[in-house]
C-alpha cells in the first residue's frame, strides 16, 4: 500500500510513539495535511460518536492512543486501564470498519504475553498463560483487540493488523515519576541525584529482571513498514531482539551520565515480569523490519534530550 | 447479600436461562416490581446511554444477555459476536459502577476454557491456552468481563463476580437450538412422525459431556448472588458426565421410541470429554446441582414436544 496519497488518522499522534510515527510518515513523503491527529481535548475516544467523527473520510487508521503507565500506575488503576483501553480500541475498530476505512493498524503490548514464557517470546505463545499480574488487565484488554481484528477480517474482510511492540524508549517519553517506565525513571533518578549532590539512588526490585528495549523511532519505522506491507491476521512482534538485565541497564545509564554513587535496591518492591525478550523474526520475514539503532546510541540521545527538556518532560 | 429488598436488574431475563433466574427470584419471595428485565426493543445495551438508564437505582445486576448461536452462526458472525457481547458487558459494568450498584454478576461459559485444558475443568486452568478457535470471539469477549470484574474490585472495591456455566438443558430452550439434548429430542420426534424406524447420530457416541438442568443453573447464580464475593471465577456445573450413547438411550426410552439408534462412525466425535470441576461452587457458596437427570429430561421433553408439534402444524 502506497501511503503517499492516503488520508491517515493517528490516534495518540500527540503522544510519545505517535510523534515519532508522524515524523516517519513525513520522511516517507506523506503530506502533512493528509495526517490527522485528533486532540484529546476535542475527541474522547471512549465515546462512540467521537470515534465515528475521527474516522470519517480516513483511509488508514493507526490506533496508538492508549492509557499506560509504569508498575505503580498499573497497580493503582487497573480498572481505568482496562476500561479505557478496551472501549477505545473496540469502538475505533468498529467505527473504522463502518466508515469504510481501508486498513487499521492496532497495537498490542509485550504485557500481553504470559508471565512465564520461554524467551524469546514467539507470537504463537501469546495465549499460553496469564500475563504478569501487575499489568495483566492492560495486557489482556490489548490482547482482546487481536481477537477483534481477526474476527473483523474473517466476517467483513476488513484489513486489521496487530503489532506487539516491546518496551519503548527515546526522546519525547514521559519522565513524570507517577507514570514513567523504567528508562526515563532511571535517567531522572540519576539526574536528580547528580543535581542534588547525592551519592546514592534507590531503585525498585532486585535488578534481576531482564527487559528488551526498542528505540521509539525504530518502533515507528516498524509500524510504518507494517502499514505499507503487512496484510495478514497473525500478530507480529516489534522488538530489537536484545535483552538486558535491569542491573546492567542501570550500570550503563550511570556510566553514560557520569554518576559514580551507590545503587540501593529496594527488594520489597516488585520486579514485574522476570524476563522479556521478543522473537523478532516474523517482522523481518513479513515486512523486512529490523531495528537499527544500537542501545548505547539510543540511550545517549534519550539522556541528552531529557537533560535539555527536563522542565516540561517531568509532568 | 439478602436479596429480599434489593432492586435487581436481569439482562437477558427473557432468555432461556434468564426466565429461570427470574422465576427462582420470585419463588424466593422477591417482589415482581423489584425485578427489571430490559427488553432488547427498548434498550440496545451496546449503547452506553441505555446501560446507564437500566442500571439506575438498581442494587444488583445479573448480566445474562448475550449474543450466541450454533456453530454455523459463530463461524459466520465472529465480528458481531465479539463486538456486541464485549460492548454490552463492559459498558454495563462501567455504568453499574458509576451508579453505585452493590453487586454485579457476569456470566461466562465452559467454552472459555482452553481447547486442551485438563479434565475436569478447574478454574485455575482458565488462562492456560487458547479456546476452541470457532468460539474464541464469544469467549474472549465474555472473558474480558472476568478481567474487568477483577480490575474493578482492585481499583474501586466494586463487587463483581464471574460464573462459568456448563451446557444447560431444560424447558424454555430455543426450539431450533443445535445443542445436543434439544436436537436429539427433535430428531426422535421427527423419526416417529415420519415412521422412520431409526435415527442416526454422528460419531461413535463415546464422547462424554456434563449437563446442568437450567433450574439448577439459576439456583447456582442466585446462591452466588447471595453469598459469593471474591475475584476468582467459579464453575457452575452438574459434577457428573454421561456419554452421548447413554444419553441417547435415556431419551429414546423416555420418548418411547422403538426404532434403532445408528452411530455414523465416519463422522467426527468432537472433543472426547468435557466436564467441569464443581468443588469451588460447593465450598464457596454451598451449591450442588440437585435435579435428577431423568427428572430434568422429562421436564425438557414435556415442554419441548407440544412446542414443536404446534410449530409443525403451522
Amino acid at each position: 500500500m502506497d501511503l503517499k496519497d492516503k488520508k491517515i488518522l493517528i490516534t495518540g499522534g500527540g503522544g510519545f510513539l505517535g510523534s515519532h510515527v508522524i515524523q516517519k510518515l513525513l520522511e516517507k513523503g506523506v503530506p502533512q495535511e493528509n495526517i490527522f491527529v485528533p486532540r484529546q481535548s476535542e475527541y474522547d475516544l471512549r465515546k462512540l460518536e467521537d470515534c465515528k467523527k475521527a474516522v470519517s473520510n480516513q483511509q488508514i487508521v493507526i490506533h496508538l492512543a492508549a492509557k499506560v503507565g509504569g508498575i505503580g500506575f498499573n497497580q493503582e488503576k487497573p480498572g481505568e486501564l482496562f476500561y479505557d483501553n478496551m472501549v477505545m480500541g473496540a469502538q475505533m475498530i468498529e467505527a473504522a470498519y463502518r466508515a469504510g476505512v481501508q486498513k487499521f493498524v492496532a497495537l498490542g503490548t509485550v504485557c500481553a504475553y504470559p508471565k512465564f514464557t520461554s524467551t524469546p517470546f514467539k507470537e504463537e505463545n501469546l495465549w499460553n498463560d496469564y500475563p504478569e499480574e501487575t499489568n495483566a488487565h492492560y495486557g489482556l484488554a490489548k490482547k482482546a483487540l487481536l481477537i477483534q481484528a481477526q474476527a473483523y477480517r474473517s466476517q467483513y474482510g476488513f484489513n486489521v493488523i496487530f503489532l506487539l511492540p516491546v518496551n519503548l524508549y527515546g526522546s519525547g517519553d514521559s519522565f513524570d515519576p507517577t507514570r514513567s517506565h523504567v528508562i526515563p525513571a532511571l535517567i531522572k533518578k540519576v539526574a536528580d541525584a547528580i543535581k542534588n549532590k547525592e551519592d546514592y539512588i534507590n531503585v525498585w526490585g532486585t535488578g534481576q529482571a531482564t527487559r528488551e528495549f526498542l528505540y521509539a523511532p525504530d518502533a515507528a519505522e516498524g509500524i510504518v513498514l507494517a502499514t505499507e506491507k503487512y496484510d495478514k491476521s497473525d500478530p507480529v512482534n516489534l522488538g530489537s531482539g536484545q535483552e538486558i538485565s535491569i542491573k546492567n541497564l542501570i550500570a550503563l545509564i550511570c556510566r553514560l551520565m557520569g554518576f559514580k554513587g551507590e545503587i540501593r535496591w529496594d527488594i520489597s518492591k516488585p520486579d514485574g515480569q522476570p524476563r522479556r525478550m521478543l522473537d523478532t523474526s516474523r517482522a523481518e520475514q513479513e515486512f523486512d523490519f529490523k531495528a537499527k539503532t544500537s542501545f548505547v546510541e539510543g540511550l545517549k540521545k534519550t539522556i541528552k534530550w531529557y537533560l535539555q527538556n527536563q522542565e516540561e518532560s517531568s509532568g | 447479600m439478602n436479596l429480599k429488598k434489593k432492586k435487581i436488574l436481569v439482562t437477558g431475563g427473557a432468555g432461556f436461562l434468564g426466565q429461570h433466574v427470574v422465576r427462582r427470584l420470585l419463588e424466593k419471595g422477591i417482589k415482581e416490581q423489584n425485578i427489571l428485565v430490559p427488553r432488547i426493543e427498548n434498550y440496545d445495551l451496546r449503547l452506553i446511554e441505555n446501560c446507564e438508564k437500566v442500571v439506575k437505582g438498581q442494587n444488583l445486576v445479573i448480566h445474562l444477555a448475550g449474543l450466541t448461536g450454533g456453530i454455523e452462526y459463530h463461524k459466520q458472525n465472529p465480528a458481531t459476536i465479539f463486538y456486541d457481547n464485549l460492548m454490552m458487558g463492559i459498558q454495563l459494568m462501567e455504568a453499574a459502577r458509576k451508579a453505585e450498584v452493590e453487586k454485579f454478576i457476569t456470566i461466562g461459559s465452559a467454552t472459555e476454557y482452553p481447547e486442551n485444558a485438563p479434565l475436569p475443568f478447574r478454574e485455575s486452568d482458565l488462562w492456560r491456552g487458547f479456546p476452541e478457535p470457532i468460539h474464541a470471539p464469544y469467549t474472549v469477549a465474555k472473558k474480558m468481563l472476568l478481567v474487568q470484574a477483577q480490575a474493578y474490585r482492585k481499583q474501586y472495591d466494586f463487587n463483581a463476580i464471574h460464573l462459568l456455566m456448563t451446557n444447560m438443558y431444560g424447558p424454555g430452550e430455543k426450539l431450533d437450538s443445535s445443542f445436543v439434548i434439544p436436537s436429539l429430542i427433535r430428531r426422535i420426534w421427527q423419526a416417529e412422525k415420519e415412521n422412520q424406524n431409526f435415527i442416526e447420530i454422528w460419531g461413535t457416541g463415546k464422547p462424554t459431556r456434563d449437563f446442568l438442568y437450567v433450574g439448577d443453573a439459576a439456583e447456582g447464580i442466585i446462591k452466588a448472588a447471595e453469598s459469593y464475593n471474591k475475584p476468582e471465577p467459579v464453575n457452575i456445573g452438574s459434577g457428573w458426565e454421561i456419554s452421548i450413547k447413554e444419553l441417547t438411550g435415556i431419551i429414546v426410552r423416555l420418548m418411547n421410541f422403538k426404532g434403532e439408534v445408528r452411530f455414523d462412525e465416519t463422522k467426527p466425535d468432537g472433543q472426547m470429554r468435557r466436564m467441569m470441576d464443581t468443588t469451588r461452587a460447593e465450598q464457596e457458596f454451598d451449591f450442588k446441582a440437585s435435579t435428577d437427570f431423568e427428572v430434568g429430561l422429562k421436564k425438557a421433553i414435556g415442554w419441548y414436544i407440544p412446542k414443536i408439534e404446534k410449530l409443525f402444524q403451522k
